[in-house]
Formats: structure tokens, C-alpha cells, sequence
């Protein structure tokens, strides 16, 4: 290559100059012949090279999600701080916004007047109330009470009467197998006496 | 530039934060590109195969760690270069990492296979980094700036490897009394 100037005609097929660099290049290379023949030279090379395709590629590359490894969904939002702000922001509104809605309404109303003697009277009505009921339950109570010791006593009363009775019975039993016996006695000594 | 329903830079936010389908889009976009670059670095379809996925393991484990969303194409590159390395350093000893790679297999383009043919040569006859100057430049796009991050090296180195691997090719691809000239 004969010519002396210092165009860059590698970085020119490559695609390295600017636009104006590439402008003086092609306006250079018209007139002079050995960078016209440089430059195709290195043009065509350039062709030959892309003569050369891309393989495709034997087997896919993939990766297969290991959940093991994976972080989990709080620890992906706790690494992240906008996400932990926005978290925070948006909770505290939530917050504020129930508050809003469920907190208590306080009202200041007028209490009315007191009526004393009526407040008394039903007072007093529910106390006679409770002592009638408490007094009748006594009173059912005793009775019950006392018929079933009545009851008690009256059966007793009745196992010791016959038990009297059985004896008394079996006395008059006795005497009178006594005077059956004593009577058959005479008989026999009037008998007895007769035939002497 | 294609347009894109979601950006990769949305995709990278949700991985980061465990989507790993969102990560999953991510990869199906780049998995292509990372994978020949690195079958043309290395040679061998199944080690660009399996670094391709190390590639985006790592990727994945350090997307943290990415400051800038718009940087990942590089940043993705920039681990691809250093698990090509890395496995280059295992399989040959230190500092003759020269790997030639066997593109003979690869599949052809709509172009002559002559120049399939004389372009795979080419390129596997060029050193290591000037090879790879080639493959981020013509073949990945990649401006000056991003290869420098890519190579973790100055944008002079990287455009003085470019310029010698382009020298060399020309040598070969457009020779002289091939009819460059009209």
C-alpha cells in the first residue's frame, strides 16, 4: 500500500467510525487506488468470514426452579426496601381507614329525671315478691316436712299395735286353753265321783 | 437492533429476584450465540456444549453482582472467555494455549463450500487471540470497548489483535491476484 495517509480503513469495515470519519474514508478511497484496493480486500474477507453460520445448538439450556433454594415470599419482600416501604405505607392506611370506620360514636344525650318514688316502688315490689315466694316455699316445705314425719310415726305406731295385738292373742290363747284343760279336769273328777 | 417485547435488561431484574423462568427467556436469547462462540474457540461441540451451560450457571449465580443490565452481553462474554480458558489452561499446558479447533464437521452455509472450507482453515490457523478478536468482533458484534472488558485487557491490545488477525485473513480470503482490485 503506497498511499500515506493514516485513514483507518480496518475500523471502517468493522464498523467502528462515526459517520463523518466514515464519509472521509469513502470520499478518500475514490481517488486513491491502493486504499480502494485495501479496503476491498478487507471487505471481501469480511464476506468470506460471514460465509461461516451459527450452529444451532445441540441441546436447550434450561434451569429448573429448586424451591428449596428459592427465598421464600417474606424474605423476598423483607430483602427488598421498596417493596417494605410500600408494604408499611399501605398497612398503616389500612390501619387508619379501620380506625376510621369501627371506632366507637360518642354521644352526648340528656339523662332523664329520676323519678324516686317509682324506682321505690318497684323496689319494694320485687322484694314482697321474692320473700312471698321464699315464705310459701318454706311453708311447702313444712308441710312436707311434717307429713312426712306424721307418716313416720303413724307407721310405727301401727307395727307396735300389732305387735300388742299378736300378744294379747297369744294370752287369751293360753288362758284359754288353761280353763279348757282345768274344765276337763272336773269333768273328769265329777265323773269320777258320780260313778263311786 | 431487533425489537423486543421484554427487554433482557426487565428479564435480568425479575432473575435476580428468583424468577428462574424470567432467567430461563434470558438464556433461550443467548444461549446460541455463547454456544458457537464457543465451539469456535474451542473446537470440540461437546465442551462448548457443557461450558455453554456453565456459562449460564454462573451467570445466574452472579447476576447479583451485575452493576449495569445493559453491560450483560459483555459480561456474559466476558465468563464464556473465562471458562474457555479455563478448560484450555486444563487441557494444555501453561502458556500454550493454542487450541485448534476442528471446525470440519461444522454445517455449511448458502455460500461455495470452497470458502466454508478456506474460512474454517483460516481461522483455525490464527493464534488464540487474535482468533478470538475475530469471533467477538465479526461474528458477536461487540464494540471495541466491550471486547476490552471482555478480554480484560486496553482497547489498543484489542484493536491490534483484530487489525493482525484481519491481515492474516486477508492474506488467505482476499489474496492479492484474486481480482481485489476491479
Amino acid at each position: 500500500m503506497s498511499c500515506s495517509t493514516n485513514l483507518d480503513l480496518k475500523a471502517y469495515v468493522v464498523g467502528e467510525l462515526a459517520r463523518g470519519e466514515r464519509a472521509v474514508v469513502e470520499d478518500h478511497v475514490r481517488g486513491c487506488h491502493s486504499c480502494r484496493e485495501e479496503l476491498d480486500r478487507l471487505n471481501m474477507t469480511r464476506a468470506a468470514l460471514a460465509t461461516l453460520e451459527d450452529e444451532e445448538i445441540p441441546r436447550r439450556i434450561a434451569f429448573v426452579s429448586d424451591r428449596v433454594f428459592e427465598p421464600r415470599w417474606w424474605q423476598t419482600m423483607w430483602r427488598s426496601g421498596p417493596v417494605m416501604g410500600f408494604a408499611s405505607a399501605a398497612l398503616l392506611a389500612a390501619a387508619i381507614l379501620v380506625h376510621g370506620f369501627e371506632r366507637p360514636i360518642v354521644s352526648v344525650t340528656k339523662a332523664p329525671a329520676v323519678d324516686t318514688a317509682q324506682i321505690e316502688q318497684k323496689v319494694e315490689a320485687r322484694i314482697n315478691a321474692k320473700l312471698d315466694a321464699a315464705v310459701a316455699k318454706a311453708v311447702s316445705d313444712s308441710q312436707a316436712k311434717q307429713a312426712a314425719e306424721f307418716a313416720q310415726v303413724l307407721n310405727a305406731t301401727e307395727t307396735r299395735f300389732e305387735r300388742q295385738r299378736q300378744a294379747d292373742m297369744a294370752t287369751v290363747q293360753q288362758a284359754a286353753d288353761y280353763y279348757q284343760r282345768q274344765l276337763g279336769r272336773l269333768v273328769v273328777a265329777s265323773n269320777a265321783e258320780f260313778k263311786q | 437492533m431487533i425489537f423486543r417485547e421484554v427487554e433482557d435488561r426487565d428479564l435480568i431484574a425479575k432473575a435476580r429476584r428468583g424468577h428462574v423462568e424470567a432467567y430461563n427467556v434470558l438464556v433461550s436469547r443467548w444461549e446460541k450465540r455463547v454456544f458457537n462462540y464457543l465451539l469456535r474457540l474451542v473446537g470440540e461441540r461437546e465442551d462448548a456444549l457443557d461450558l455453554s451451560q456453565d456459562v449460564f450457571l454462573k451467570a445466574y449465580q452472579n447476576l447479583k453482582k451485575l452493576d449495569d443490565p445493559a453491560k450483560f452481553p459483555a459480561w456474559l462474554f466476558r465468563i464464556a472467555h473465562n471458562e474457555a480458558y479455563s478448560l484450555l489452561r486444563k487441557n494444555k499446558p501453561e502458556g500454550e494455549i493454542t487450541a485448534e479447533p476442528r471446525m470440519d464437521d461444522a454445517s455449511g452455509g448458502l455460500f461455495p463450500i470452497e470458502t466454508t472450507l478456506a474460512v474454517r482453515s483460516a481461522l483455525e490457523r490464527l493464534s488464540q487471540d487474535h482468533r478470538e478478536a475475530v469471533l467477538l468482533k465479526i461474528y458477536q458484534g461487540f464494540k471495541f470497548e466491550e471486547m476490552a472488558e471482555i478480554l480484560a485487557c486496553p482497547v489498543s491490545t484489542v484493536k491490534s489483535r483484530l487489525y493482525t488477525a484481519l491481515d492474516l485473513l486477508k492474506e488467505t480470503l482476499a489474496p492479492v491476484n484474486s481480482g481485489g482490485s476491479q
